[in-house]
């Protein structure tokens, strides 16, 4: 993991969105926060038009800024895991149980790609290039590593919940945010053959959240993202991050 | 079953029923945004949480005081875990399951209990007693046992997922993240124990779905294991 293939926070966070968010949401207090998330988000969107997951179309010019970054930070962290099970699938180096955790947990996180993306409409940031290092050409190495980035996926969500504005928004996050504890309980009970070791599929009580900075700084430390996308195209078909691996 | 509860024996202090009218209906009604919650969320908790220590920010709800909804679901969260964990405790008396049947009960059970112990602190005299149960025999074979803990996880997820967008303190919504989560590893795991990946999947679909209290409610009354 040589630091030349790191991306930066400008690199990740195309649109400044992300940092401006985080550097928001940190020092300010809650109280003062929601005040501002009060004013800009005057409901303008409409809590019942999710349905399954589906979110509502957020490229209106109400929708709230901080919401479009925490959208954008979620599609980051869905292009990263499609990305990711896409290529192990693809590479064929996994078999049984493994293989089926695999395609069927690929499809899941395309499904979550589709749905940020047509939420943000315009404002979606374009997928990364990705470099997995190895990591997919395994069981194991494929195992342990899908273990890390659902864990961080659920926390992340997870940190997420209190600071979105819109309640649409909030919905469909959390139709999400089981869907990736799901995925982390799975490829543990798998490394653990249902059992409690090494890793127990629901190791506490309470599960611990994450606030943006450290899953960014988790996400920049694996390395796996190797190149920004400079696609030019503001469609919406969905676009493949690139397979470096 | 034959033997179904009624709502008025499961909500014994009406707290429940107040909330479907309070939560449901009324709030959604008058208009207001999720982020004037959000704000009334702020004033009561003062900003003052430390999110990460969840048994922590919960009692420090508790000290603000809290809103009549969120005390409402506070009391409906807590019924359902009272269930949970009277379901794990009554199989692991029974002593019917091996392997990591055995295991996993022995494991979510204290977690249930933990998050008794949680809503019970943050709900303190406001907090609803727990019902009796009678768990029909499924705590007594370790195939029943698997089937009917599934029932009760994936219950629990969507039920914390339905009221999550309720809440109205940060540090409420921040604790049922906390416990979200963990229902849904739970159902995960029961899933995989069950079917070992297979059918039934422990991750069953890309999205999951929410319940409203009311289809709950009306679920658990089915079941007949509330007395």
């Amino acid at each position: 993991m040589s630091n030349d293939i790191h991306p930066t926070l400008d690199e990740l966070d195309v649109d400044g969105a992300i940092r401006e968010t985080a550097a928001r949401v940190d020092p300010v207090t809650r109280m003062a926060f929601m005040r501002r998330a009060g004013a800009i988000i005057g409901g303008g969107i409409a809590a019942s038009t999710i349905i399954g997951g589906a979110l509502p179309s957020l490229a209106s010019a109400k929708s709230a800024s901080g919401d479009i970054a925490i959208l954008n930070y979620a599609l980051t962290l869905e292009y990263l895991e499609a990305a990711f099970y896409k290529e192990a699938v693809s590479k064929g180096a996994l078999s049984g149980e493994l293989k089926q955790f695999a395609t069927v947990v690929a499809g899941h996180e395309a499904a979550h790609v589709t749905a940020l993306k047509q939420a943000l409409g315009s404002r979606a940031v374009k997928s990364p290039s990705f470099d997995f290092k190895g990591t997919t050409g395994s069981a194991s190495t494929f195992a342990r590593t899908a273990k890390v980035l659902e864990d961080t996926g659920v926390e992340a969500y997870q940190g997420q919940a209190t600071n979105i504005q819109a309640r649409a928004v909030l919905r469909a996050a959390i139709s999400i945010h089981p869907v990736e504890a799901h995925h982390a309980a799975w490829v543990a009970a798998i490394m653990s053959k249902g059992g409690t070791s090494p890793a127990a599929p629901a190791p506490a009580a309470f599960n611990p959240a994450l606030d943006m900075k450290p899953v960014l700084a988790a996400v920049q430390g694996t390395g796996f993202i190797s190149t920004m996308s400079t696609m030019s195209s503001g469609s919406s078909v969905s676009s493949n991050p690139a397979m470096t691996g | 079953m034959e033997d179904p509860v009624t709502m008025h024996e499961f909500d014994r202090d009406g707290a429940i029923a107040e909330l479907g009218h309070d939560a449901d209906e009324a709030v959604r009604s008058d208009g207001h945004s999720r982020a004037s919650f959000l704000m009334r969320g702020g004033a009561l908790v003062g900003g003052g949480l430390a999110l990460g220590t969840i048994p922590v920010a919960l009692a420090g709800a508790a000290g603000g005081g809290l809103s009549k909804g969120d005390v409402s679901i506070l009391n409906y969260a807590l019924t359902l875990e009272y269930l949970e964990t009277a379901f794990y405790a009554d199989a692991l008396r029974r002593g019917r399951l091996s392997g990591n049947a055995a295991a996993f009960a022995k494991l979510v059970h204290t977690h249930e209990a933990d998050h008794v112990a949680a809503l019970k602190r943050v709900l303190g005299s406001k907090a609803v007693k727990s019902p009796s149960f009678d768990f029909r025999g499924t705590t007594a074979d370790q195939t029943m046992f698997l089937r009917t803990s599934m029932t009760l996880e994936d219950t629990g997820v969507s039920a914390y997922q339905g009221q999550a967008p309720n809440i109205q303190a940060a540090a409420v919504l921040s604790a049922a993240g906390a416990i979200l989560a963990v229902e849904s590893r739970h159902a995960a795991w029961v899933r995989y124990l069950i079917g070992k990946g297979g059918s039934p999947s422990p991750a069953p679909s890309a999205f999951s779905s929410p319940l409203s209290m009311s289809a709950v409610l009306s679920a658990v009354r089915g079941t007949g294991f509330i007395k």
